[in-house]
């Protein structure tokens, strides 16, 4: 089934371009993709381990100005700036991971959103290398590139990143790490008295997700070429990328896909239909309470558990079974097979 | 020699008094040792100081003759202690597989892992049966064997188990206890804390009567379920008395 959907996947970034039917709708394609890989690197954290970051926008934003000021500052080829800048923004994450993962629930909610306070303060402030407010141009990849072939080398490269991102996410999902993490999103004190060495593994897999979502911001810093310290470092990114994955359905490979075309597409229309007002907030906000309300596990997990019921399979039974109960049972099964 | 062994074993919780007060218990390998005794006696506080989550204020906690006092969960796990917690202990949201193989995370071995799979899976046919389900789709029972079965990943020496019984129905709580004897015959030395005080009796080889953090009596199980007055004080008076003739 993940293969099957991973092909879906595949061929829809493969013909969207050739699709779209002007370099805007291209465009939206790329931020969606954006979107996507954004809320797919969450992923790593928020669905296995369970610690819900609203902090995940100031990592793309650090690796949107790491790929910018490598560019400018060091005069590195944009490609290698971005892989530089997900390197230093995960060795970054080392140290913020180990000061923040130590508390959890709600407290590790407000250390992430005091981590994307603090970027905002630093990068409007530090003017002489940030730009401060006048934020940072970031020299384009390809200089002579018209824009809608631009948009769709730009499309292709967010879809590798997306789906290196998922397959990552799919072999952890499998591996004994994975369980691991899963042990901890359940309940980290019985992991650990496990055996289950948890505070290491909330570290590596938040690293992993800081340089995911690194790269995405970094991506974005080559493909619209001007950040800006307010954009890059907003609570409101953060919030998207969870309503995205909640939507969608966290604890789930391709949830937060789902939930990034669902949002990201949502949130282009308001801006086409009602300009710069405050109503895609009002409208996410709302989408945001319903998915809670009524589908707390997102919508793949719930159509999926409404498929299950649907089927009624029939081991759905949790009656008492007695060894001496299955000794009959199977006796009863090797008779009907010997007649 | 036994498998654990607590001795005179002072311990309880912050600056209250102590709950355990010179406690002493051995575990000998290959037998079911049941501690019965009063609400407050001390019970489950005997399991925490021997599985390492409550350090003891004075005495001492032996493994296989090895002073292993004072050492955390995870260290006596790897001596062979393996706790079964009251209540249901599963991970709801995970499968029975990965709920036994995390029980044998600290095995790096592949092969040894899936020999012990196999082995619990032949030991608890319902975690065979049940191996793809999800552990919270189970009934009460069923995850209570999960849990053992989980428990036995790591080739235990002994199993501490807290009130395995509690808020079972009469037929779950015999699979339970048909399961302890197995756990038993299959060479894993078991303590077990139990409020169903003659069930418990009826199933373990010795017995401990538990009272103010104190042994009140100790002996092989049969002499303490066939002792008149014990069957008074704890074990809600003697079944084989029959009500009087009208």
């Amino acid at each position: 089934m993940p293969l099957a959907a991973g092909a879906v996947l595949i061929v829809a970034i493969a013909m969207f371009p050739s699709l779209a039917p002007n370099p805007y709708i291209l465009s939206s394609g790329v931020i969606v993709l954006n979107w996507a890989v954004l809320a797919t690197a969450w992923n790593f954290v928020g669905g296995f381990t369970g610690y819900i970051s609203l902090g995940h926008g100031a990592l793309a934003g650090l690796g949107g100005y790491a790929t910018g000021l490598l560019i400018t500052k060091a005069d590195l080829p944009s490609f290698v700036a971005l892989i530089v800048a997900a390197v230093l923004v995960a060795a970054l994450a080392v140290p913020i991971g180990f000061a923040a993962l130590r508390v959890r629930g709600a407290s590790f909610v407000i250390v992430s959103i005091a981590l994307v306070l603090i970027l905002l303060l630093v990068f409007q402030s530090w003017s002489s290398v940030t730009g401060g407010s006048r934020g940072l141009v970031v020299p384009r990849p390809f200089p002579g590139m018209l824009r809608p072939e631009h948009h769709r080398v730009f499309f292709f490269l967010y879809g590798g990143l997306l789906l290196l991102a998922l397959a990552t996410w799919w072999l952890l999902d499998r591996s004994r790490f994975g369980m691991g993490l899963k042990a901890i999103r359940e309940d980290e004190d019985k992991a650990e008295s496990l055996g289950t060495p948890t505070f290491a593994y909330k570290l590596t897999v938040f690293v992993v997700s800081a340089a995911f979502t690194a790269l995405a911001g970094g991506l974005y810093a080559l493909w619209f070429g001007d950040l800006d310290p307010v954009f890059q470092f907003s609570v409101l990114t953060g919030s998207y990328i969870v309503l995205m994955a909640l939507l969608g359905g966290v604890r789930n490979l391709y949830g937060p896909v789902l939930g990034a075309i669902v949002v990201g597409v949502a949130l282009e229309y308001f801006k086409v239909e009602f300009g710069n007002t405050p109503l895609h907030l009002v409208t996410t906000g709302l989408l945001l309470g319903l998915v809670v309300m009524f589908m707390p596990d997102g919508v793949i997990p719930s159509l999926t558990a409404l498929v299950k019921r649907l089927r009624k399979r029939e081991d759905s039974s949790i009656r008492e079974v007695t060894a001496a109960d299955l000794a009959e049972q199977r006796k009863r099964e090797r008779e009907a097979a010997n007649s | 020699m036994s498998e654990i062994e607590l001795v005179d074993v002072q311990a309880g919780y912050g600056r209250a008094a102590p709950v355990l007060r010179g406690f002493s218990v051995a575990v000998p390998a290959g037998t079911v040792v049941c501690l019965v005794g009063p609400n407050g006696a001390g019970k489950s506080t005997v399991l925490k100081v021997a599985s390492g989550l409550l350090g003891p204020r004075s005495g001492r906690v032996m493994v296989g003759g090895r002073d292993m006092t004072g050492a955390g969960p995870q260290k006596m796990l790897a001596e062979g202690v393996a706790l079964v917690l009251q209540g249901h202990s599963v991970f709801r949201e995970m499968t029975v597989e990965e709920n036994v193989l995390l029980g044998g995370y600290t095995l790096k071995d592949r092969t040894r892992k899936a020999k012990r799979a196999a082995f619990v899976k032949e030991l608890f046919p319902v975690v065979g049966e049940r191996w793809h389900s999800l552990a919270g789709l189970l009934s009460g029972g069923q995850q209570k064997q999960v849990e053992f079965a989980r428990s036995l990943m790591v080739d235990p020496k002994v199993v501490l188990l807290d009130e395995p019984s509690m808020g079972l129905d009469p037929k779950a709580t015999s699979t339970i206890f048909e399961q302890v004897v197995r756990m038993r015959d299959a060479g894993t030395a078991v303590l077990l804390v139990e409020q169903n005080a003659r069930r418990a009796l009826e199933t373990a080889d010795l017995g401990c009567v538990l009272d103010l953090g104190r042994v009140h009596i100790s002996g092989p199980a049969a002499d303490l379920l066939a002792d008149p007055q014990l069957g008074e004080l704890y074990l809600g008076g003697r079944p084989a008395e029959k009500p009087p003739a009208v």
